[in-house]
């Protein structure tokens, strides 16, 4: 290799570099690995399939930004929803279409508090449309930031990257079931059972609940539903997952942290009516652990209460409508496909009789 | 355009087709430099006219050092060169770096200065092709080689898109001759060009971003004091993460250029097997030490002026091969304790290098352990955002503070030390040999099922597309 040029002087016309190529039957050695990999992505693919998984649009952030670009690419005077997992699985935009006679833009992220992307809505004057916010209070009033990072990608997305998601929507996700973050090998490698380590503990990870449409639509994973034993792991998650916040103890100040996420939704709110944009909020059910620990740490007169007397928005709470009581909750979080779309009907229900959304012909 | 993606995969089908169409070669030359640039726009489409900027400044003030005699002229000319590359370089990379501390050094006498705030974006791999461009002018001017014949060849060298944003930083003679005559790979190139890309992927979707980095990003993100267990794993994981990493990236763009019929130095030989730090340099990003070496160490009087100015010469590389890497006073710090490391060496090898025992296998071994050890103590100041990060992991490490408590779980321990155990057992049987000579011993089935098990494994490792570590510098 000529790694120095400091000996070489230019009459000497040194050989340009050629790099060596190993002896051997390369071709075959290809033959062999493609028959390996195809082989092995065949039985990777078949061991997922087998397990319930299918196909599935892929839950990340550059599809979230694929749909938030929308409103700045002259869907602004749409429905957009934000807020956390719940609204994403419970409001089914099929229904919400057949109702309205629009597929509102959805937007909310699971484990994250929603009041940074109101924020962001707030400051884009191409947004005109309506906006459902949907709180889960220990997600909403502690501002969790789990897929935060929607909202960097969405302003430093580079060419590549969307390409790469557009080839990936297009090449990859619609065919394999094994293309889930839950199934990636290291994850899979991850969940074994491996010896505990004193001090230092694992906290639980929430396996896969849902399945996913190109614009976002969620729907709860078949295997949630029908299978109990998996139904009973991912409650049982949900479990630990309360109780290891409860042993990592309350934040130094949670009233102030409260009160930080209200006095922020406050003004966006405010800069939205500004520019009349409706906002209501919606408080989807939870059941089980997950509504015990809610009402024991974030009682409804000292969070969801404030949140609308000092916004001055519209609000729908599940505990004030019998009609959004008594649907099924799999695994306490979540509605069930069947009932989500009963949800949504009957949201959209509420929303034309107590705020006057207009329904469309076809939904009234 | 990161290789990791499937974006490149597309982009790079794209390109070898073309490449291989019954085009003629100046067609197909045009073709690879407007790849090259959609290669780099892909991140930023408005940092393609700093590409431009230097072609064009080091193309003329090459043409015009290579006609002028006069040695005021010259001197003037590479003066230019040098201004343009530094000045982008230092605009882009060391302005914040700079103005920050020039606003602690004004608040130390007593003024507060509020400078307007910095939002600058760092284009991707600036370091590595200004670098480049500087090699050829300075040969140029130190009449180590004429200058290229033809713009478009010397366009193509500035910009050639499998080394461009992250090395190997390749010299003028290696490459600019490769563009002067036709050429496509043969059917082994092609074979062997896309196993390296392979391998590349795997070490990088794999190796670094699957087993290692989850256990530095979980260690160095701690604010408090660490179990001395937890603290080695974490900076144990980063030195195969930076490995694996960078080297997947050189790997991946050797095999891209192959596969295109251009060939590429190596950049990597078994760094972790290294005895001594001479040795660790011969190593690890080879292209970057021969150009310190070459552009900076020689110049300042390399080891001819003696003792004392050869350790000064020694420092002053380190300590600047340190800041290359970025704006921070840590790589200032990393820099220099590989300065001062072979400095002690070179001290230290006169005195102690007689002995038989380092000759003998465990001696061989003992030091390569002692080299690693150190390296890893460099380590620290590389990955850590701040100081204070920086101390706590070398307290823990050097049980000098035993009272943190551990964050990492069985299965980070294991997966980590695993791959690290694994990685130095394959770079010291690595040591004296290349990767091609191990591969040709291998049967062709068995090389088959390698190659085979690391794409299976690249593709359901399902990678989160992460950019490369030296992106950013």
């Amino acid at each position: 290799m000529l790694s120095s040029t400091s000996s070489f002087k230019p009459s000497e016309n040194p050989p340009t570099y050629q790099r060596e190529v190993p002896a051997g039957r390369l071709g075959l050695t290809w033959v062999a690995a493609i028959a390996c990999f195809l082989l092995g992505l065949l039985a990777w693919e078949m061991n997922w399939r087998a397990y319930g998984s299918v196909p599935s649009y892929r839950n990340s952030d550059g599809l979230w930004a694929m749909q938030r670009r929308r409103i700045d690419a002259g869907e602004g005077d749409k429905t957009v929803i934000i807020g956390s997992s719940r609204l994403l699985f419970d409001l089914q935009l099929p229904v919400w279409e057949r109702s309205f006679g629009e597929r509102p833009i959805q937007l909310a992220l699971e484990g994250t508090g929603p009041v940074p992307f109101l924020e962001d809505l707030a400051n884009d004057p191409h947004f005109t449309g309506k906006l459902l916010m949907g709180v889960s209070p220990v997600l909403y009033f502690m501002g969790f930031d789990r897929r935060v990072g929607a909202l960097d990608l969405l302003q430093r997305e580079t060419l590549a990257q969307r390409a790469g998601q557009w080839l990936s929507m297009h090449l990859v996700e619609p065919f394999f079931a094994y293309y889930d973050e839950d199934f990636a090998l290291m994850t899979v490698l991850k969940r074994q059972p491996w010896p505990d380590r004193a001090g230092a503990p694992s906290p639980p990870e929430v396996r896969k609940l849902s399945i996913h449409g190109a614009d976002r639509n969620f729907q709860m994973w078949s295997k949630v539903e029908n299978d109990p034993q998996y139904q009973e792991m991912a409650r049982r998650t949900w479990s630990q997952l309360i109780k290891w916040r409860r042993k990592g103890g309350p934040p130094p100040d949670p009233a102030k942290l409260r009160e930080e996420h209200i006095r922020r939704s406050v003004a966006a709110v405010a800069k939205l009516r500004a520019r009349g944009v409706p906002v209501i909020f919606v408080r989807p059910p939870s059941a089980g652990e997950w509504l015990a620990a809610e009402e024991g740490g974030f009682p409804r007169a000292e969070t969801w209460d404030v949140l609308l007397q000092r916004t001055e928005a519209g609000g729908i709470h599940f505990q004030d409508y019998p009609e959004l009581q008594g649907l099924t909750l799999p695994e306490w979080s979540h509605l069930s496909r069947a009932d989500a779309e009963k949800f949504t009907e009957r949201l959209c229900r509420i929303l034309q009789k107590e705020f006057g959304w207009a329904l469309s012909s076809s939904g009234s | 355009m990161l290789f990791n993606s499937l974006t490149f995969i597309v982009f790079f089908a794209v390109v070898l087709g073309l490449h291989n169409a019954p085009l003629p070669w100046r067609g197909k030359k045009i073709i690879l430099l407007v790849a090259s640039y959609i290669f780099y726009g892909a991140w930023s489409p408005p940092f393609v006219i700093l590409l431009w900027i230097s072609t064009v400044l080091d193309w003329f003030v090459a043409r015009r050092l290579d006609q002028t005699e006069a040695p005021g002229r010259r001197r003037l000319l590479l003066l230019i060169s040098m201004v343009g590359n530094l000045g982008m370089l230092g605009y882009f990379k060391y302005g914040e770096f700079l103005m920050e501390n020039f606003v602690q050094a004004m608040s130390l006498l007593g003024v507060i200065y509020q400078p307007p705030k910095w939002d600058i974006v760092l284009p991707v791999g600036i370091s590595f092709y200004t670098f480049q461009t500087m090699a050829y002018s300075l040969d140029v001017y130190l009449r180590r080689a004429k200058p290229a014949k033809s713009f478009l060849d010397f366009a193509l060298f500035v910009t050639f898109f499998p080394q461009l944003v992250a090395g190997p930083i390749v010299r003028p003679l290696d490459l600019i001759p490769q563009f002067a005559t036709p050429r496509t790979a043969s059917a082994r190139q092609l074979g062997w060009g896309l196993m390296l890309m392979v391998l590349g992927l795997f070490q990088k979707i794999v190796l670094a971003d699957g087993l290692l980095a989850p256990v530095a990003d979980k260690v160095f993100a701690v604010k408090e004091m660490l179990h001395p267990l937890d603290a080695w794993c974490g900076t144990l994981a980063f030195s195969g993460q930076i490995f694996f990493d960078f080297a997947g990236y050189t790997t991946t763009a050797i095999g891209a250029a192959l596969a295109l019929g251009f060939s590429i130095p190596d950049n990597f030989r078994a760094p972790y097997a290294a005895i001594g730090f001479s040795d660790f340099w011969c190593r690890w990003h080879i292209s970057l030490s021969t150009w310190l070496r070459d552009y900076l160490y020689i110049p300042l009087g390399g080891n001819r002026r003696g003792p004392a100015r050869t350790y000064v010469n020694l420092m002053t590389t380190m300590l600047l091969g340190g800041l290359w890497h970025g704006a921070a006073w840590t790589f200032v710090v990393w820099g220099g304790l590989h300065g001062l490391y072979l400095c002690l060496e070179r001290i230290l090898k006169p005195r102690l290098g007689h002995l038989a025992f380092w000759r003998s296998m465990g001696g061989k071994i003992t030091l390569a352990l002692i080299t690693y050890f150190l390296v890893n103590l460099t380590w620290v100041f590389f990955r850590a955002q701040d100081f204070a990060t920086a101390w706590r992991m070398l307290s823990s490490m050097l049980l000098l503070n035993r009272a943190g408590g551990p964050v990492l779980t069985t299965y980070f321990l294991v997966t980590a030390l695993g791959t690290i155990a694994a990685m130095l057992v394959v770079h010291w049987r690595m040591r004296h040999q290349t990767l091609h000579e191990e591969v040709q011993r291998w049967p062709a089935p068995v090389l088959g099922l390698a190659w085979g098990a690391m794409l299976w494994l690249i593709v359901t490792t399902q990678g989160g597309g992460n950019a490369f570590i030296y992106f950013q510098f």
